[in-house]
């Protein structure tokens, strides 16, 4: 009994502190508020429209200017127009445009005359969404542009259209995009990145929270209050940051998928016990930090480091399994990489518990890491021996 | 003249304290020297292989036919994909998509080359786990490619059967050429596009946060970042600004060259821009820095909090560099915010010289944004000075003139 009455007693000490220093629910609502606003407008369109793309028209025939137009009429595409292959070139060097083609001179002559002329397509990969979409574009165009010349040859021959179509495109592909079937880019980006956003919250927070303690020598009143019980006082004071944490990872998982109507193939609730997972595993990440290293501001340094690392060792940009070999084990560090699993698994391919419980498993082993520093924070709190600066 | 010697006396003064105050403080050093030196090379190592190649696919051929083995062997060729696995039915294709075995499925339907014979169109229909982009990416090149050469084939080969001779058949099956040029990243390898632009907002972001975990420190010690040489009362803004940031410039233009220069060379980047180019990009870009970091440090009052509350700005400051969203597409308010940062044409200038080979000349637009930036934040942090010490004075008179 008296043990929960010293839980309590540091719940409600701990509620004063966040009460008191505004800092804390700027870091976490604030913060959150503004990346789920950043992400969700700045990417809402999902794919880029109207994509600068150049074109240089040494030829302007009927057939060149028949293309640009059919590349305007892309939703991906708008065409500039340049004058010289030397100021087309500037303006992809400079990433004013994101592709261009060059039509040469003569061109229409001699697709009229068999001399089969080349169009030459230049990429700018560097800025890899629009350059990506860009060449995708122009390589659609140049084959429709071909294909309809093929079908001009091809009536003139007296084929009906219906053949036509299975001569000049024998085979076609229809592509299924599995779990973001209209290849929405905000849909991919931001359903990882906001959990990694909370992720990076969570580990600074705690570890902020836990580290005050010592840098401001209250470490000693906070043991008093819980009845000189460290479990108590460390129950009690991270308590509060689990619900806080929790209920803006639920909240951000219901503008997600509720709100926002991003494709949820399994069951939100399923998420929500991810996220809560996330958040307990994160928090013992950052126990542990500073547990190792009791004082706040390398502790902080080391936190900051180690949470933006997540964001890359994910694997939800570039994929785990093509890192280095070395890099790879790393990964299973991050908590953010199991939590991308799990919705994987539940979010894209709705295969349920059976699917993701191990990444569940593997985020409960990180509650593993405060027991090993627990009896060092211990004593830190109650000698208060390390440099608070 | 005298002026001039004492504002350099102060100058150095100021200079070397701030030097002092940075090497004597544990953080800040782990901040710019383990972050900014040692996160590249991390970030490096990373991306090492910048491809995914023979990305593992399953194939369902349910035609089973020449024409359908023809095709699952040109995929299997590709540089993107391998064929890792030939399914009985979609079932097994799924659940080995599911198991994250493969990574796509591609399905050849059983009237492939009954199609094909009888002159209609034939339907294949592709697959891809969409829980990254790049494996979608991979299989509809491969896919598309594939289809784009059997194509050929095929109406080549009709073309003959129908008595055209070889000319004849090139110039109907493909009356118009084209010819592919992806000059400066021709595999879309990740590491050169993800690197080119995590680079420099190292620099940007190292500092910011060591300059404001600094400016917290002298705030909790009851000191100031605005401190002024005494017996001016309260003139002398300008050394005071540039003596702190003299300290901060030397040290990155020293790690910026590193970032810029070195740690391309480390991992083989492409670098198309001689370095006394891309050096003067470093002058502005630093100098831009500084002064933003002073600007926006002011608001920081304690040492610890700048992580808390700005660590999220690195992602968004990476994304408002336009090097994945295209900057053709951003919103308009969010264009106008990324206005705010020198990372925004710094990345955009570096991206452009060191890996495209644009000229200086050509990054004019990105050097007069930097510039004004400079400018700006140049009168903002001095204001920044000026409003501390007006507060100091009216709070306690005494601590100015100690």
């Amino acid at each position: 009994m008296n043990f929960f009455h010293n839980i309590k007693s540091a719940m409600l000490r701990e509620l004063r502190l966040m009460r008191q220093r505004p800092v804390y629910l700027l870091a976490t609502i604030g913060v959150m508020a503004f990346c789920t606003v950043f992400f969700l407008t700045f990417l809402r369109d999902g794919m880029p429209e109207d994509l600068p793309v150049g074109v240089v028209d040494l030829d302007n025939s009927s057939l060149s200017r028949n293309i640009t137009r059919q590349i305007d009429a892309t939703q991906l595409g708008r065409t500039l127009k340049f004058e010289s292959y030397r100021s087309a070139r500037e303006a992809l060097q400079t990433g004013e445009i994101n592709a261009f083609c060059v039509f040469p001179d003569g061109m229409y002559e001699d697709v009229i005359s068999g001399r089969q002329p080349t169009v030459t397509l230049y990429v700018n990969s560097l800025y890899f969404v629009g350059g990506a979409l860009a060449y995708k574009d122009l390589l659609t165009m140049m084959n429709m542009a071909s294909g309809g010349v093929q079908r001009e040859l091809l009536r003139a021959k007296g084929m009906n259209d219906y053949a036509i179509m299975g001569q000049i495109q024998p085979i076609v592909i229809d592509a299924h995009q599995i779990g973001n079937v209209t290849t929405d880019y905000g849909v991919y980006l931001t359903n990882v990145l906001l959990p990694g956003i909370l992720e990076m919250i969570v580990i600074l927070v705690t570890v902020f929270a836990l580290g005050s303690e010592l840098k401001y020598g209250t470490s000693r009143h906070m043991l008093e209050k819980a009845g000189g019980s460290m479990s108590a006082a460390m129950i009690g004071k991270l308590i509060p940051y689990t619900v806080l944490f929790t209920v803006i990872g639920i909240i951000c998982d219901m503008i997600l998928y509720c709100w926002a109507g991003f494709p949820m193939a399994g069951s939100i609730w399923n998420m929500f016990i991810g996220t809560f997972v996330m958040v307990l595993s994160c928090q013992a990440v950052a126990f542990f930090i500073i547990g190792t290293l009791p004082i706040l501001r390398l502790a902080l340094s080391i936190s900051a480091l180690y949470s933006v690392l997540g964001f890359s060792l994910a694997g939800f940009t570039f994929p785990v399994e093509a890192l280095p070999p070395y890099i790879q084990g790393l990964a299973a560090a991050f908590p953010l990489r199991h939590y991308y699993l799990m919705y994987v698994q539940e979010a894209i391919f709705g295969s349920g518990f059976g699917g993701w419980y191990p990444q569940i498993v593997y985020m409960l082993l990180f509650l593993f890491l405060p027991p090993i520093v627990y009896g060092r924070l211990k004593k830190a709190y109650r000698l208060q021996n390390f440099p608070r600066n | 003249m005298k002026y001039i010697r004492q504002w350099f006396s102060d100058w150095y003064d100021i200079f070397t304290r701030e030097l002092k105050h940075i090497f004597s403080d544990s953080g800040v050093m782990v901040i710019f020297f383990l972050a900014g030196l040692a996160y590249p090379l991390l970030y490096g190592l990373i991306y090492r292989n910048g491809s995914i190649d023979d990305m593992p696919v399953a194939v369902v051929d349910n035609s089973g036919s020449a024409a359908s083995r023809e095709f699952v062997r040109a995929l299997d060729a590709t540089r993107e994909v391998s064929v890792a696995y030939a399914c009985a039915d979609m079932d097994q294709a799924q659940r080995l998509l599911q198991q994250r075995d493969a990574k796509g499925i591609v399905m050849i339907p059983s009237d492939y080359e009954d199609c094909l014979a009888s002159g209609r169109q034939a339907h294949i229909s592709t697959y891809a786990d969409m829980s990254s982009f790049l494996y979608y990416k991979n299989l509809t090149m491969a896919a598309s490619q594939v289809m784009l050469s059997e194509m050929h084939d095929i109406q080549t080969s009709r073309f003959s059967a129908a008595g055209h001779s070889g000319q004849q058949i090139s110039q109907l099956v493909q009356p118009l050429k084209y010819e592919e040029n992806i000059p400066y990243n021709r595999n879309f390898s990740y590491s050169i596009f993800f690197l080119s632009a995590v680079l420099l907002i190292v620099v940007q972001q190292t500092m910011f946060y060591g300059v404001s975990m600094l400016t917290g420190t002298m705030r909790e010690e009851n000191r100031s970042f605005a401190v002024l040489p005494d017996r001016l009362k309260g003139h002398g803004i300008s050394r005071t600004v540039m003596g702190r940031g003299a300290a901060y410039w030397l040290l990155y233009i020293a790690i910026g060259a590193y970032v810029a220069a070195l740690v391309p060379r480390i991992f083989g980047l492409p670098q198309n821009c001689p370095f006394g180019e891309i050096f003067i990009l470093l002058l502005f870009y630093v100098t831009a820095c500084v002064v933003f970091s002073f600007t926006f440090s002011s608001l920081i009052r304690h040492r610890e909090t700048v992580f808390v509350l700005f660590l999220f700005m690195s992602p968004i400051c990476l994304f408002l560099t336009g090097f994945s969203w295209p900057a053709s597409s951003f919103p308009g308010f969010w264009k106008a915010f990324s206005y705010i940062f020198p990372s925004t044409f710094a990345v955009q200038a570096f991206i452009n010289m060191n890996t495209a080979g644009a000229s200086l000349s050509m990054a004019a637009p990105q050097i007069a944004a930097l510039t004004i930036q400079i400018i700006v934040y140049y009168f903002l942090s001095c204001l920044a000075v000026f409003a501390e010490n007006r507060l100091l004075r009216h709070r306690s008179p005494a601590s100015v003139i100690q």
